[in-house]
């Protein structure tokens, strides 16, 4: 029992803070509908993006798996509430060390799309690249690796 | 009847006993108020968020409070939550893909440019706000959860709910032990099948009673 209250707590002592590069193309939208409410408009949001980030330093004897993900953050109002969204469009599971290395440019994996159904109100939006650390044993710890420095348009394409 | 050492002797052993049956009742519900969740510790029962976790393993939960003004009281993408469907038992451990927190902030007269100014973009720091802020414990959030190992996210896992809300959430994710949730899948196995079978059982016990006997 001591030993793996050990082992756990000794999650504390890796403190690796790899960063990466992250590049987003404007976010292009278009007027779709949902599975669940087909009547409703749904405005969904296209995000292509580049990665690359070293990952390596966070596997250590303990790390099971890591799980990245990249996410959209961007504000929004509801009458007087304001609403801050953050939105996973893109994740990938790593096991190995070698696999740690990521370079890869792709579409979001998930529907991004805003709970008010439009992103008109929506001026811009931040992405960022974070990281869950899932020990053998032990506390899960997260990070972030990379971070849009400037934030990324909305784009409506023409449409019919 | 008992003479005067006996009396003590048994009173002792039944305050051993009784103390070594509360203490690990009180154990659990000390963790429960520490944690603020109602089961701190929980066993894993399906394969959805595997590679990371499998049928047995342990998990340990908190569950912040709001009023605490601590920043991770405020669920996150990322986060993996245990909640609870109600009218549906079985808790769900899955991870938040989408997070919609809702401020009841006065929007600032002069932010017609959009309220990104107001606050800064990351929902970490949207809990250091201070006097823009109304208090915490009206905190709204809309979640949407998916299973690592599951193609598709939880929204029919819902029961006709769009979205998850803070009153649904159990506890977060905060470590993890393998294997050992086995012990408690099998007893609860093991009690499942005692109790449908009670015949069998107080045959087996005749039984063997019978044999010891001879």
């Amino acid at each position: 029992m001591a030993l793996l209250a050990c082992i756990a707590l000794s999650s504390f002592l890796f403190t690796a803070d790899p960063k990466g590069n992250l590049s987003i193309s404007p976010v292009r939208v278009f007027p779709s509908k949902t599975n669940r409410y087909p009547r409703r408009k749904q405005e969904m949001g296209f995000v292509n993006f580049n990665i690359s980030a070293d990952l390596t330093s966070l596997f250590h004897w303990k790390t099971k798996q890591l799980f990245l993900y990249l996410e959209a953050e961007y504000q929004n109002t509801q009458g007087i509430l304001c609403v801050n969204n953050t939105v996973v469009v893109w994740d990938r599971i790593v096991r190995r060390k070698e696999d740690a290395v990521i370079n890869f440019a792709g579409k979001n994996k998930y529907a991004f799309r805003e709970i008010s159904s439009s992103f008109k109100k929506v001026p811009s939006s931040h992405y960022s690249l974070k990281y869950n650390v899932m020990p053998y044993v032990g506390v899960l710890t997260y990070g972030e690796a990379a971070r849009t420095a400037e934030a990324v348009d909305f784009v409506w394409e023409e449409h019919v | 009847m008992f003479g005067k050492l006996g009396l003590r002797v048994f009173l002792l052993q039944a305050m051993t006993i009784s103390s070594s049956l509360a203490s690990p009742f009180m154990i659990w519900k000390g963790l429960s108020l520490v944690t603020n969740t109602e089961s701190p510790v929980v066993v894993v029962l399906s394969g959805s968020m595997e590679p990371a976790f499998y049928r047995g393993d342990i998990l340990f939960l908190t569950n912040p409070r709001p009023e605490s003004e601590e920043p991770q009281s405020l669920y996150k993408t990322g986060d993996i939550l245990v909640y609870k469907i109600p009218g549906k038992d079985i808790p769900i451990v899955h991870r938040v893909i989408e997070a919609h927190d809702f401020y009841s902030e006065i929007v600032p007269s002069d932010a017609d440019e959009g309220v990104a100014e107001s606050t800064s973009d990351t929902a970490q720091d949207a809990g250091r706000g201070g006097s823009q802020r109304s208090p915490r414990s009206d905190l709204k959030q809309l979640m949407l959860t998916k299973g690592d190992n599951n193609p598709v996210d939880d929204l029919g896992l819902y029961d006709g709910l769009d979205w998850l809300e803070r009153r649904h959430i159990v506890g977060r994710v905060r470590g993890y032990l393998p294997y050992v949730g086995y012990i408690s899948i099998f007893l609860n196995e093991a009690r499942q099948l005692l109790l449908s079978r009670p015949g069998a059982f107080s045959l087996k016990h005749i039984l063997y009673s019978k044999w010891r006997a001879s």
